[in-house]
């Protein structure tokens, strides 16, 4: 076992376990940070395989702004959830009559189904051993990204432009409009 | 910097998976919606995550593992964005983002 | 002449037709088109007997009927016994038809009565014509039908309806008889022709014993049709009819016609002996039977009726002891006398309005012409000479004399009685003081049409006698007859007459003996007498109503058997029913319900797909992917 290797499972091994704890932890908070921290090992494992630009982007873009978008969101809507009062958390009663299938049983099974079918087929194909990629990935990334795939690159700069417009739109409070509270 | 890679392919695959379904699961049981979010940013990212394994091996492809890796995180940025932005109005309406108690869909 | 003969019986049919569909429209209802047909046929038969007396013969035949290689040829024919019907037939009808004029005027269906005349004199010239016994027969159901329908005139009286559905019925238990010993001589020899059947005995494809017992058979037609005991009894109750047809059809014709039937088929009686006994016994007994029972008659057609079953039997009983001749000339002037004596009769009742002869008396001198003809046609009957009854009754005791003297004392006796009940009739209505002052005094003759067709019969009834001679050599069976004289036979006729004719003088003239007196001291018999021997009652018992016990007996069966029997059809019908109702309501509906339940319960548990929540659409779409996947790898 050399370093790459042992670098790779201890850090998938603690992200899997932090993603668990995304899905489980009771506190939203403690969900997001957990979130931030998946996000965190991810972008080691980038480096691991020898995407070191990717890497550096996914902490940008992840750790950075998602996460802290995402708690900006918590506090938000925390906060609209505590004026609205507790009692609108509290009486959280199901409006249909059993959920068991719909939310436990048939989850659970779908999932485990569709992912031992993926981990199925992939140990079942011989693949080639990862060779790392070839020299430095920055001016290759770069150099694709305005060659061959300027189109897509310029899409989705529209896209984000969309984007922001977009959620600005969503999100603004018309104050001529009756609001409840707030 | 380059890093001697020796892992087989099906190692950062698997963890793909896992973490593809760990965030699925989120999604379809959780009541939270922005737990809901949470879970889906862990799904892209598990995606992310499989495009990079790939890139490694098939090098020849010409890095197109990782610009579309690049792409998936532009779009899951802006997407982010505009769901959150529907959360919070759905937290001024109902109050609360239990998306178990909305099913406007089925009126 | 002898050609046109065919046209006899059609004038009379075309009349009965036009009369029938144009009467109403035609002065007198059709009874000037009915005389002027009956006058052309009696001319045209005149001329067929002048014709066929000259020694023309006349036989026509068709083909009726083929069947397989049985191939029938049917038809009529004219010899010395049809011309001299021909002649009788029309002659009669046509006084009928006449004196109708007067008698009938008034009456309601004084068309219908015409028509229906017509109609039965064509029956009778067909019959007379015929050359085989189908047609023969044929005619003989035709006459059958217009004596019913001219019986059943005044059908307004039930009783009337009675008399007419007897004559009906009676005769027609004959016709049955006849009908079989007809259908058994077709049988043994494939013909109706009477000269084939004639044949067929000469060349023995007719056995002789087959034979006597279809001449037998063939009988029974004669013992309805013409009144001979025990099938009698139809022919007082129809004189409820109205007299003039009463007159053609029950004295003179139809009645006539049994016996012109044994006479046409004398070659199938002639051989067999036997059958001839029977035929002989048969007329003698009823002869004598009659007669006595014409004693205590008081109704005068009753008495006339009797009469002419009594002179019936003397025909019927010639036949059966050879007499063909005789008992043709005797159907002849019997013909004659007897409808002269029905019509004056009904010249008395029309006079008089009854015809009850106690209720009569003393009219001699108020219907003169009626009395006179009366008187010639009584003398006729009792056998005066030299009037017509005389010739033919001393023929007729000659050969039973001759051929079967116990027949022959019969016959006298018989004679004898005849003699005393004409006697008593004739004293009852015309001589002695009237009993119903009331009617005396309003009596008058009818007019010409009725006077005049009784002084022409009593002509005929005088001086028909005298063809006695000619008529031997003309109307014979085998060889010419040769009128013969016997004076044993003449004396012994004379002596019996006289002596009935002088005992009812004195009973009723005279009173040398008290009628009342002869009543008390021969009651029993006298009430026999009276009730026709119980006959009439033994019948009605008998028949009528072991019948009439039979159809309930049948109605009883058929409503709780046969009823019973549909109505549990019915009710199982109904049960089938009810359980295919309870299958269809259970089981089919059960199966549309269930399958429409079916579905609820499906959308029911489909709709809950329908949740409107995301995370429920998630999953399904996860399912989807995930089959899919299992597709793609399982499939490859």
């Amino acid at each position: 076992m050399d370093v790459t290797r042992f670098a790779f499972l201890a850090l998938a091994a603690v992200a899997v376990v932090s993603a668990f704890r995304v899905v489980t932890a009771p506190k939203i908070m403690h969900a997001a940070l957990w979130m931030g921290f998946t996000f965190f090992l991810v972008a080691g494992l980038f480096v691991v395989m020898g995407a070191e630009f990717l890497a550096a982007a996914q902490v940008l873009v992840y750790v950075g702004a998602v996460t802290t978008i995402i708690l900006f969101g918590i506090m938000l809507s925390e906060a609209a959830e505590v004026r609205g009062g507790r009692a609108s958390v509290a009486a959280a009663e199901v409006p249909q009559g059993s959920t068991f299938w719909r939310r436990h049983v048939l989850p659970v099974v779908a999932t485990l189904a569709f992912v031992g079918i993926m981990v199925a087929v992939y140990t079942s194909v011989p693949w080639p051993p990862m060779a790392g990629v070839g020299g430095d990935t920055v001016p290759q990334i770069g150099r694709a990204l305005f060659t061959t795939y300027v189109v897509p690159f310029e899409l989705a700069a529209v896209l984000l432009l969309i984007a922001l417009i977009g959620a600005i739109v969503i999100a603004i409070r018309d104050d001529h409009r009756e609001e409840q509270g707030s | 910097m380059m890093l001697p890679s020796g892992i087989p392919l099906t190692y950062p695959l698997v963890f793909g998976a896992i973490l593809f379904g760990m965030g699925l699961y989120g999604a379809l049981t959780q009541r939270n919606a922005i737990r809901i979010l949470m879970c889906v940013e862990l799904m892209l990212n598990a995606v992310n995550v499989n495009l990079v394994a790939f890139a490694a091996t098939f090098w020849q492809a010409a890095a197109a593992g990782q610009v579309f890796a690049l792409f998936v995180m532009t779009v899951a940025a802006a997407e982010v964005a505009l769901a959150l932005a529907i959360i919070l109005i759905l937290a001024r309406r109902e109050k609360h983002i239990d998306i178990e108690r909305v099913h406007l869909l089925r009126w | 002449m002898v050609e046109l003969a065919w046209l006899i019986p059609v004038l009379p049919l075309a009349a009965a037709f036009f009369i029938a569909v144009f009467g109403h429209r035609t002065t007198g209802q059709g009874d000037r088109v009915g005389i002027g047909a009956m006058s052309i046929a009696f001319l045209l038969s005149i001329g067929v007997l002048v014709d066929v007396m000259g020694g023309a013969r006349l036989s026509q035949q068709f083909t009726w009927a083929v069947h397989g290689d049985l191939v029938l040829r049917l038809g009529y024919q004219v010899d010395p016994l049809a011309a001299v019907m021909l002649v009788v037939v029309t002659v009669v009808s046509l006084m009928v038809h006449i004196f109708s004029v007067g008698y009938m005027e008034g009456d309601v269906r004084y068309k219908r009565y015409y028509a229906v005349l017509s109609l039965f004199t064509f029956s009778m010239l067909g019959l007379v014509i015929s050359d085989n016994l189908l047609f023969l027969f044929v005619f003989w159901e035709l006459m059958g039908l217009c004596s019913y329908l001219l019986i059943g005139h005044y059908f307004e009286e039930r009783a009337n309806v009675h008399a007419a559905n007897k004559a009906f019925l009676t005769t027609r238990v004959g016709d049955v008889g006849m009908f079989v010993g007809i259908l058994v001589l077709f049988m043994a020899a494939r013909t109706f022709r009477f000269d084939e059947l004639t044949a067929a005995i000469a060349d023995g494809t007719l056995s002789l014993p087959l034979l006597t017992v279809a001449a037998i058979l063939l009988f029974i037609g004669p013992v309805g049709k013409s009144a001979q005991f025990p099938l009698h009894v139809w022919l007082p109750d129809a004189m409820a009819g109205p007299t003039p047809a009463s007159a053609l059809i029950h004295a003179a014709t139809m009645v006539a016609a049994g016996v012109y039937l044994v006479a046409r088929g004398y070659g199938l009686f002639a051989p067999v002996p036997q059958a001839l006994e029977v035929v002989a016994w048969v007329g003698a007994f009823t002869a004598l039977f009659a007669a006595t029972i014409a004693l205590v008659m008081e109704d005068i057609k009753k008495v006339l009726a009797y009469s002419t079953i009594s002179q019936l039997g003397f025909m019927v009983a010639a036949l059966g002891v050879g007499a063909y001749t005789a008992a043709v000339f005797h159907l002849m002037t019997h013909a004659f006398f007897k409808a002269l004596l029905f019509l004056a009769s009904g010249s008395v009742i029309h006079a008089v309005h009854s015809q009850n002869m106690h209720q009569m008396g003393g009219l001699f001198r108020k219907l003169p012409v009626t009395g006179w003809t009366w008187l010639i046609g009584a003398g006729a009957l009792i056998g005066i000479p030299p009037l017509s009854g005389f010739w033919s009754k001393e023929e007729i005791l000659l050969d039973a004399w001759h051929h079967n003297p116990p027949i022959f004392w019969v016959l006298v006796a018989a004679a004898a009685l005849t003699a005393f009940y004409t006697t008593r009739a004739t004293y009852l209505t015309f001589f002695g003081t009237p009993r119903d002052k009331h009617a005396y005094e309003h009596a008058h003759e009818g007019g010409r049409v009725m006077t005049y067709p009784l002084i022409i019969l009593g002509a005929l009834a005088a001086v028909s006698g005298f063809v006695a001679g000619p008529l031997a050599s003309f109307v014979y069976f085998g060889e010419p007859h040769h009128a013969s004289f016997d004076p044993f036979v003449f004396g012994v006729a004379t002596v019996v007459w006289v002596v009935g004719v002088l005992l009812a003088l004195a009973i009723y003239k005279f009173n040398l003996v008290s009628r009342r007196r002869i009543i008390q001291v021969f009651y029993p018999i006298w009430v026999v007498l009276k009730r026709r021997y119980y006959i009439d009652d033994v019948y009605q018992y008998v028949f009528v109503r072991g019948m009439i016990g039979l159809a309930l007996v049948a109605g009883w069966i058929d409503r709780h058997v046969i009823d019973f029997v549909v109505n549990a059809v019915g009710w199982i019908a109904r049960r089938v029913s009810e359980y295919v109702d309870d299958f269809d309501r259970g089981v089919v509906d059960g199966i549309v319900n269930g399958v429409g339940g079916a579905f609820v319960v499906g959308s029911r548990v489909f709709r809950q797909l329908q949740t409107g929540l995301v995370q429920s659409y998630m999953l399904v779409l996860l399912l989807g992917l995930l089959a899919g996947l299992a597709i793609l790898v399982i499939g490859g």
